[in-house]
Parts: structure tokens; C-alpha cells; sequence
């Protein structure tokens, strides 16, 4: 029987033969489909094993490991109808993000803590998922963003920038509607919305502040393009390696060796 | 005195201001990750004791440990602030500049403003319970034994304690440990006797009080023997009502933002 993390051994190295291939020269993409969607499909395997394990309780630390699912399952609409000047870039960058969460997670687990009762509700549940779509989004908005650095024509550039606002508006969405419902779980299992003993809350707050912030920046339009794609995708990146951060546990080889 | 105030209020309302805020709260949130990581045990009793209590004693003895937290205070006021300067500037604009026969688009219109006040009422309604909740901690009760809500008259009784077993194979620590607890209480005041459910993520509100199930024993079918009990907390906290109202008002702007989002798309097609 094949358990969690072997699953999720076998996705990481599919995530990499993928990025492999997405990097390949030449002008004739080769196609990374398959590897990614069986990559996907063993992600999905250890995430559903985790679960199916922990059922009705929520899993540990869940957020790493099945955040690459989200990631890989949105992949498809990078491509979108965009050109392949912008697109081949914002994959190659998508993929290389996935793969470095992948070894992140791979390498320094935390899936070791028991599930606990109090999270057998579905608010528990929504809190994780709505929470690592999210963040999937804001990783596709610090995506779209460091595309838009890259030295190209400004049309690509402004095309990337929409893209990326896009994104972070429903990654802002769906990062609020996670943290209504982790308050709203919090109130109904401890009586008090925000519970003092859990340090990664203040990272959940920074996000939102960060997405907030970027949000507003984007509409009022108060700094340049160049300084709001730096700030999408440099802050960006510094806030998921952050909100990772709490669900990270200390390094272990990820193939035993 | 007049233009002192509307230039005081133009300050306020100002977007940068906002900007400037967003980014000052973020890194004070994060060096907040650091502090309470490091020192979890100082921000434990914030739960229970509320913010000026908690400010004159492990606040304001460990200040290197929760400065952070004094200045998230500090920028949280200011934003408050700002957004309700802002948003109020704005919503005067558009009713001003509203024309007939437009309600839906300016109920969409005015989607953002409606998220912005809606902050503001959770903030108010954090301030409210942190400043004004009482709360009884560990407050234990065993089968049989009553527990008085102080100035309520009322009286809370433990009838019984429903265990459910984990009976299944996925999780071999789980076997027989306790995956789902009701606790049957009676509750008695004056105008009579009614009974409630108490479980892990069900509070009982009662006379204005929620009880909530905060752990219980014995927690497993083998090992050691011990009493049943269950342990409580009894809270009565003004601020959720206004807190759940701000997150109501949160959300509907925010569907609102979307809805609007998916016509102004589908009207660029």
C-alpha cells in the first residue's frame, strides 16, 4: 500500500521532470501535460490520503503539500489566450515555484502532529481550503508580475500586470473568506475570534494587509508599473515563503538518504 | 476652525495614507510572528483577562516581547480612521453624483465602501470584546453539579456526558479515544427550565452568557481511570454581535465586488 509521502515523493519528482521539459530550448515547446497531470494526480493521491486518514478531523499542516495541487489544477489558465512571448515565461516561473514548495515541503514536513478534535467541523475545513486556493492565487499574481519585469514590450508588460491584479483580487476573495471562517470557527470552539496561542494568525494578517495593500495600489495606480510588479512579485513570494513558514517543520532528507 | 477640519479630514481620507498603513501593519505583523512564536505563554491570558488588564501587567512588563502588538494597536486605530474618512468622502461623492433610475448600479458601485465600513465594524466589535468581556475560566463541572452565572440568577446543570468512541482503523491512535462529546445541561432561571447540547465546536448561549467546551475526562475508553467532568468557559462578550455584523457587511460587499466584477467582464466581451 502506498502511503502519503511516497505519493508525494513520486509528485515532486513529476513536478521536476516537468520543469525539466517546460525549460528545454527550442521553438517548438515540448509538452509538459502529461508529467504535470500525473504529478498533479500523486499530489492529489497524498493530499486525499491525509485527509481520508484524518476524516471527520482536519490534517495537520496540510498547507504546503496540497497547495502545489491548486497550483498545478490552475496551470492551465496561464495559458489562457495570451501570447506565447508572455505565457512560456509565466509557466516556466509557475513550475519552478511549484517545484521549490515541493522540496520545501518535502524536506522539511510537519505532518507528524495528530489531527485534534475541535477541527472536526466543516468551518475547520474551510478555513484550509479556502485559505490554500488563496494563497494559489496569490502565487499566479507574484507569477504574472515577474513576467511583467521581464524585459519584453510594454503592451506584454501592462497584459501581465491586469493578469496579475486579477489574481490577487480573488486570491484577496477567497484569503478573507478563509479567515471569516477560521474566526468563525474560532468563536464557536474557544469563544473568542482570534486564539492567542496559535503565532501563524499574524502571518494570515499580514497577508491580507500585504493584498490590501496591493489591491489599493493597483486601483489608485499611486506608483509605477515597474514598482507595483516588483511589489506583487517580490513582496509576494516573501509573503508565501512566510504564510508557509508556520506549517514547516524541522529538515529531514526527503528520499531517506 | 472650519479649514482646519477639512484639512485635517483631507489628510485622513488620503489613499497613501492607507498605503503607508497597509505596509506598516504587515511588517508589524510579521515581527508579531517572531514575538509570539518566541513567547506564546505572554499572549495566552489575552484570551481571557482582556486588553487593559493584560497591557498593565504582562503588556507593559515585557514591552521588547509585545511592542509589536501595542503599535498594531496604534496603526489598527489609525486605519480605522483612514477608512472611514475615506470611504465617507467617497459614498457623499456618489450620492451627490447619483442619477435616476440607477439603484443597482450604485448599490454595485458602492460594493467597496460597504467592505471598508464593514472592517471598520469588526475592528470596533474586537475593541468592544477585548475592553468589555467577562469571562469565567475553568469553570468544571461534573455530573450532577451546578455552576452559577454571576449577577444572571441563572444556574447551569450537567445532567449527563454522551461519549462517542473512535472505532475505526485509519488512525490507530484514535481507537477508542473519544471523537465526539455531548454534554447534556439543564438550564434554570426564573422564568423556567429548558435543555441544551454542549459540544466541542457548539457553544450554549444562556442569559447572555455562551458556554463553550473547552475539555472534558475522561478523554479515553482504556488507560487510566478518571472522573467525568467537563471543563467551560463562560463568556459574555458585547462585541460579537458587532463582530459577526462587520463580517456580514464584509461579505456582502465583497459579493457585490465580484458580481459587479463578472458583468463589467462580461460587458467587455
Amino acid at each position: 500500500m502506498i502511503t502519503s509521502h511516497t505519493a508525494f515523493q513520486i509528485a515532486g519528482t513529476l513536478y521536476t521532470l516537468a520543469l525539466l521539459v517546460a525549460l528545454a530550448p527550442g521553438k517548438r515547446p515540448l509538452p509538459i501535460n502529461l508529467p504535470l497531470a500525473a504529478a498533479v494526480a500523486c499530489n492529489l493521491l497524498a493530499v486525499g490520503l491525509r485527509c481520508h486518514q484524518a476524516w471527520p478531523m482536519l490534517p495537520m499542516h496540510l498547507g504546503p503539500v496540497a497547495l502545489p495541487i491548486c497550483l498545478g489544477l490552475l496551470y492551465p489558465f496561464t495559458a489562457g489566450d495570451c501570447e506565447p512571448a508572455l505565457r512560456r515565461p509565466a509557466q516556466r516561473i509557475l513550475l519552478a515555484v511549484i517545484v521549490l514548495l515541493t522540496a520545501l515541503a518535502l524536506c522539511f514536513p510537519k505532518d507528524f502532529y495528530l489531527p485534534f478534535l475541535k477541527s472536526k467541523t466543516l468551518l475547520a475545513h474551510g478555513f484550509l481550503w479556502f485559505g490554500v486556493v488563496g494563497k494559489a492565487c496569490f502565487v499566479f499574481c507574484a507569477v504574472w508580475a515577474l513576467t511583467a519585469l521581464l524585459p519584453s514590450r510594454q503592451p506584454h508588460a501592462i497584459l501581465a500586470m491586469g493578469r496579475s491584479h486579477r489574481w490577487a483580487a480573488l486570491g484577496f476573495a477567497l484569503w478573507t473568506v478563509s479567515m471569516f471562517s477560521g474566526e468563525l470557527w474560532s468563536y464557536l470552539g474557544w469563544g473568542t475570534p482570534v486564539v492567542w496561542e496559535d503565532p501563524a494568525l499574524t502571518l494570515t494578517m499580514a497577508a491580507w494587509f500585504f493584498y490590501g495593500c496591493l489591491l489599493h495600489l493597483h486601483l489608485t495606480k499611486s506608483w509605477s508599473q515597474t514598482h507595483r510588479a516588483l511589489y506583487a512579485s517580490l513582496g509576494g513570494l516573501v509573503m508565501l515563503a512566510l504564510t508557509c513558514l508556520p506549517d514547516l517543520g524541522p529538515f529531514r532528507s526527503p528520499f531517506g538518504l | 476652525m472650519k479649514p482646519v477640519f477639512a484639512r485635517l479630514w483631507n489628510r485622513l481620507s488620503s489613499i497613501n495614507l492607507t498605503v503607508a498603513l497597509c505596509l506598516l501593519l504587515t511588517m508589524d505583523l510579521v515581527w508579531g510572528y517572531f514575538c509570539l512564536n518566541r513567547r506564546t505563554a505572554l499572549f495566552t491570558p489575552l484570551n481571557d483577562m482582556g486588553l487593559i488588564p493584560w497591557a498593565q501587567t504582562y503588556g507593559s512588563h515585557n514591552l521588547m516581547a509585545t511592542g509589536w502588538f501595542f503599535l498594531l494597536l496604534a496603526l489598527l486605530a489609525l486605519l480605522a480612521a483612514n477608512t472611514f474618512a475615506c470611504t465617507t468622502s467617497r459614498v457623499a461623492q456618489l450620492l451627490r453624483a447619483k442619477g435616476p433610475g440607477s439603484r443597482q448600479r450604485l448599490a454595485l458601485k458602492l460594493a467597496p465602501h460597504i467592505m471598508h465600513y464593514g472592517l471598520i465594524v469588526i475592528l470596533a466589535g474586537y475593541l468592544c470584546s477585548y475592553l468589555f468581556t467577562q469571562v469565567l475560566t475553568s469553570s468544571t463541572l461534573a455530573p450532577g453539579s451546578h455552576l452559577s452565572l454571576p449577577g444572571a440568577g441563572g444556574q447551569v446543570q450537567l445532567l449527563a456526558v454522551e461519549p462517542e468512541y473512535y472505532q475505526g482503523e485509519r488512525l490507530a491512535f484514535w481507537k477508542n479515544e473519544v471523537i465526539a462529546l455531548k454534554a447534556r445541561l439543564l438550564l434554570s432561571d426564573e422564568s423556567g427550565q429548558r435543555q441544551a447540547v454542549l459540544s466541542c465546536n457548539r457553544p450554549v448561549r444562556f442569559q447572555g452568557y455562551s458556554l463553550h467546551l473547552i475539555d472534558f475526562a475522561p478523554k479515553s475508553l482504556n488507560g487510566m481511570k478518571m472522573k467525568t467532568r467537563i471543563d467551560l468557559h463562560v463568556r459574555k462578550d458585547p462585541g460579537v454581535a458587532l463582530y459577526l455584523a462587520g463580517m456580514a457587511l464584509f461579505s456582502l460587499g465583497l459579493v457585490l465586488y465580484l458580481y459587479q466584477w463578472i458583468v463589467h467582464r462580461e460587458a467587455h466581451k
